[in-house]
């Protein structure tokens, strides 16, 4: 709890606090500021929605009622469509064309293209690249052809979707498990560590390391709240933050690979695509960039594109 | 210390008659304004988020139009026919009957007061006829009707689900053996008691009749197989179909058809006035008119109705949990409790006192909103299992709808039997022992409730 | 039907009529909505994507509407136990308190669902904590009229909306101002009841504003759900 004088900080998240990349990097926040800003600042963490859930997080940061938050990057194409190339299949090649592109002007600047609208991203945190999963075999995109998949609320991966000819359905975070358990929905897309932590594997034929997309994070903040903070808080916050997410976007890969090996461990078969494969998958998906080009920016793909090129 | 004078607070405002729901928001708003920086707008965000937020609690407005249209629709006399052939010419036949009718409605609507009225309407009527007291009779039926929460579907286990994040198709599951265990405990006890106290019987109708009144509510029934089927499937037919809420809507869409289009006691094709009941042939236009019928248009008001005055508890509730949250609460009394050095079994001995007491003030669903993220952290940490834990609130759910002062199933019970409320609550005493006898074996045999939900759907899994 | 419950008078009963209705047809449409979709999903493998969040905010306006509407019949849930102990004279000074309670509630409500909604609609929200004192000067993060919800797509016939609220920017997406406006509109109707319940309490035509169990009106309830009344 924290002591009478302190600024509280409410950072409000929706996973465990010990498991998943987002948890884990918001409990070593939360300790490096309780430790290194007591007497100033004290930070209260509300994991697994408890308080909000990502998109009320948001409303509830621009009206003042909690102070830092790390939405899923879709989160933000309501308030700058470029958010958009984080949803586009093969944007990235891998997670460290993603953290290169995050680290370059590009990437910065976007952190700032919402001030606008009441929000400042302060650093993109990691979670990884997406897989595909359904209760039958995948190798080839036609596999997926017919099958109804739970996808996040998101246009671009509506499209993505509906692109290989799956049924994109909305479904409540809660009732996947149970839907693809039994069969009212086929599929899902997600990384190593949701499908892990959710237990997925347990309830599909396997999975199909695509790699066809990513889910990450972005810390935010309210402009209103960050402004009338005085210049050494937010300095110390902003270094305490950056080391830390410095610490654990580096060490995201591990939480990956490990969630990854658990999932072998317990017997799912993972099926990994060969170049011509992987080429089906890339050339069904493709169209999809032409149609949110304009949301996205030309520029912007090609600095990706760029940046890929040297991974 | 606060959060003291908060509970205070509330049980206070509701003893001088202040509604159930504006107790729980007003307490919850003036403890937010003075301890916290929190704005009034949060409180707003929390109430649309009540019900926008939590898709789950869908299922609560569609089970209930469901059984809406089932008790209006004249399932539940189709099943009681059913019922009376099939017990009714044991010593208290009739009294088992209405616990096993009340049984089958139980697993064609989510909620018990709703059971107490379709079945204990007609039944309590026919016992007196019969030659039982009112009191038994009614004792029986507000007992009996508690079953509608523990026999899936069910509205508290729906409100359960969504405020732990457990699957409700797990949680249905977990019910099956519960509900009925409790179910033939009930109706020994009556047989117990009718051979005792010389009960009337009834006469044995003869098979033709266990047949004939199978057909006639085999439409009703059917219900519980497509709720079922379209849930969890038919292993090497069909995966589920839908997802619990979406079976809601569906039983809601299927009553309205069996009601209006089959059974035809409401809506268009309903014979008026002692005439017969007109086939679709001879009024094709019923298909469009039936939406728009009188008899529909009053059914889903009733059920919107319930629905508002159940939700806006449940919201406010909800109020209160944002609020505690807020304040990070159910933290602090988690680490008290387990700083205490608390076992699973004095655990579960506290969170069986807590929602008896609760259960004597406040409405089902709301407690469970509040208590249940109370305790649930605790529970995870202690291993044990949260279907089990589901289960033991609903059960002590149904102890609450039966005792004073706030039980829904005694208001109900007290109206369709026109007896006054502390007179039913004697009524159902025994009754009530039986149930709280049934408490003791569910809370401690896990396996009561486990054992369905994981030989079908897998070991459960935490996710914490 | 509203058992227990006669509208007076030609507006009374017009109001009346139109509530009931309202309350039916938000019940009717969220439970057709979401059966028409599971049938497209399971019968012809597609989905209407915005049905799930339509049907989530129809049940938001079914409650919150549908509030006042249950003060105004008295049909909301308490414990009546207590003050039945007391003679009617306290009885109705209780009432009075609790109607008191109620309509410190239903206004705080008020200028809470103002202060959420206000933003989303470029207007002001209040200023003060507890009452408003004022409204507040508007800053550019005050102008949320562009926030849209997630799925539902910007019928066409509402384009006129953004010169309008959206600086001639295009919604691709319903603005949130539009579900939430049930926000401020719902606890102001609250507000209203809790006063008109108030009153009729003061007046001695009510003796309180819960449900009264031990009330014939509840035979009756039971009965005609079953059909055997009138
Ligand atoms: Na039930
Ligand atoms: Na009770």
């Amino acid at each position: 709890a924290c002591d009478d004088g302190e600024m509280v900080i409410k950072f409000s998240h929706v996973t465990n606090t010990d498991k998943h990349p987002k948890g884990i990097a918001a409990s070593l926040l939360q300790e490096r500021i309780n430790t290194e800003m007591n007497g100033k600042a004290c930070m209260e963490v509300f994991p697994n929605s408890t308080l909000y859930d990502d998109d009320q997080v948001l409303e509830a940061m621009l009206q003042g009622d909690v102070q830092m938050a790390a939405p899923s990057l879709s989160k933000f194409e309501q308030f700058t469509k470029q958010f958009r190339i984080f949803d586009l299949p093969f944007m990235f090649k891998n997670i460290n064309a993603v953290d290169a592109f995050q680290s370059s002007d590009t990437g910065q600047a976007m952190k700032a293209s919402m001030t606008r609208r009441g929000l400042l991203g302060l650093e993109f945190w990691h979670n990884g690249m997406k897989q595909m999963s359904a209760n039958k075999p995948l190798n080839l995109p036609t596999d997926a052809a017919g099958l109804k998949f739970r996808v996040q609320p998101s246009d671009v991966i509506k499209a993505q979707m509906e692109a290989i000819g799956v049924s994109p359905q909305p479904m409540a975070f809660s009732e996947v498990y149970g839907a693809l358990q039994t069969g009212v929905v086929d599929g899902q897309e997600n990384t190593w560590s949701n499908i892990y932590g959710q237990k997925f594997f347990e309830v599909q034929d396997g999975i199909t390391e695509t790699n066809h997309g990513i889910i990450d994070y972005m810390v935010v903040v309210g402009t209103d709240w960050w402004d009338s903070l005085d210049e050494d808080m937010r300095t110390q916050l902003a270094t305490i933050l950056n080391e830390v997410s410095t610490e654990r976007n580096a060490a995201v890969g591990k939480v990956d690979g490990d969630a990854r090996q658990a999932i072998l461990d317990a017997g799912t078969t993972i099926r990994e695509l060969d170049a011509a494969s992987r080429q089906a998958w890339v050339d069904a998906m493709m169209p999809v960039w032409g149609q949110f080009k304009d949301d996205v920016g030309q520029e912007n793909i090609d600095a990706a594109q760029a940046i890929n090129a040297q991974f | 210390m606060e959060v003291a004078i908060l509970f205070g607070l509330i049980i206070g405002l509701m003893l001088i008659g202040v509604p159930i729901a504006v107790s729980l928001g007003v307490s919850s708003v003036v403890f937010l304004l003075v301890l916290s920086d929190t704005s009034l707008a949060s409180v707003a965000q929390s109430l649309f988020q009540a019900m926008a937020g939590h898709y789950t609690l869908l299922a609560i407005p569609f089970f209930i139009l469901a059984s809406s249209f089932m008790s209006t629709g004249g399932v539940a006399k189709r099943i009681i026919r059913f019922s009376i052939a099939c017990v009714g010419h044991l010593r208290g036949g009739l009294a088992i009957a209405g616990v096993f009718a009340c049984m089958m409605f139980a697993a064609l609507s989510g909620s018990s007061p709703a059971t107490v009225v379709a079945i204990g309407t007609i039944v309590i009527a026919a016992m007196r006829e019969a030659g039982y007291t009112k009191d038994f009779a009614a004792g029986v039926i507000a007992n009996a009707g508690t079953l509608g929460i523990l026999i899936p579907p069910s509205i508290v286990m729906v409100v359960y689900a969504s405020a732990t994040d457990v699957s409700v198709g797990r949680m249905f599951l977990a019910g099956v053996i519960p509900g009925i265990m409790a179910g033939l405990m009930l109706m020994i006890t009556i047989y117990i008691m009718a051979r005792i106290r010389n009960m009337p019987k009834g006469e044995w109708l003869g098979w033709g009749e266990v047949a004939r009144s199978f057909g006639d509510a085999f439409w009703g029934l059917l219900l519980i197989i497509i709720i079922m089927v379209g849930i969890y499937g038919v292993p090497g037919l069909t995966g589920a179909i839908f997802t619990p809420t979406e079976a809601a809507a569906v039983a809601a869409v299927y009553s309205f058809i069996a009601a209006v289009f089959i059974y035809r006691d409401i809506g268009p094709l309903a014979g008026k006035d002692g005439h017969r009941n007109l086939t679709l042939l001879e009024k094709p236009k019923a298909l469009v008119t039936a939406f728009f019928h009188v008899d529909t248009r009053n059914t889903l008001l009733d059920a919107g109705k319930l629905t508002i005055t159940l939700m806006f508890i449940i919201a406010n509730a909800l109020i209160l949990k944002h609020v505690l949250t807020d304040e990070q609460i159910p933290q602090k009394i988690a680490s008290a409790m387990l700083d205490a050095g608390l076992g699973p079994i004095m655990f579960l001995v506290i969170v069986n006192v807590i929602l008896l007491i609760g259960g004597q003030f406040m409405e089902p669903s709301g407690l469970l909103i509040i208590v249940a993220p109370l305790v649930f952290p605790i529970a995870i940490e202690l291993e044990i299992d949260p279907i089990h834990l589901g289960i033991i609130m609903v059960v002590n759910m149904e102890i609450g709808m039966i005792t004073p002062p706030v039980g829904l199933n005694l208001f109900v019970t007290s109206g369709v039997a026109g007896m006054s409320m502390m007179r039913v609550v004697k009524a159902a005493l025994p009754f009530t022992g039986v149930l709280f006898i049934f408490l003791i074996m569910v809370t401690y045999i896990p396996a009561i409730s486990t054992w369905l939900p994981t030989l079908l759907m897998g070991p459960e899994i935490i996710t914490k | 039907m509203a058992h227990g419950y006669k509208a007076k008078g030609p507006v009374g009963r017009f109001v009346n009529e139109l509530e009931e209705t309202i309350i039916a047809f938000i019940l009717g449409m969220m439970t057709l909505l979401t059966f028409i979709n599971v049938v497209l999903r399971y019968l012809f493998n597609t989905s209407m994507i915005w049905v799930l969040e339509t049907v989530t905010f129809l049940f938001a306006w079914l409650v919150l509407f549908g509030v006042s509407y249950a003060i105004k019949t008295t049909s909301n849930l308490g414990v009546d136990t207590v003050i039945n102990l007391f003679s009617a004279r306290v009885r109705k000074v209780l009432a009075l308190v609790v109607g008191a309670i109620c309509i410190g509630y239903a206004f705080l409500l008020l200028k809470g669902a103002w202060d959420y909604w206000a933003n989303f609609a470029n207007l002001p929200q209040t200023t003060g904590r507890w009452f408003p004192t004022g409204f507040e000067e508007m800053r550019a993060t005050s102008y949320r009229a562009w926030y849209g919800v997630e799925d539902i797509p910007l019928p066409e016939i509402l384009r006129f909306l953004e010169p309008l609220m959206n600086e001639g920017e295009e919604y691709e997406k319903l603005p949130r101002f539009i579900p939430y406006v049930i926000l401020p509109f719902g606890m102001a109707l609250m507000l209203f009841r809790f006063i008109q319940a108030t009153v009729r309490v003061w007046t001695g035509e009510a003796t309180s504003l819960i449900v009264s169990h031990e009330a014939e009106d509840a035979v009756e309830d039971a009965r005609r759900a079953h059909g055997q009344g009138d």
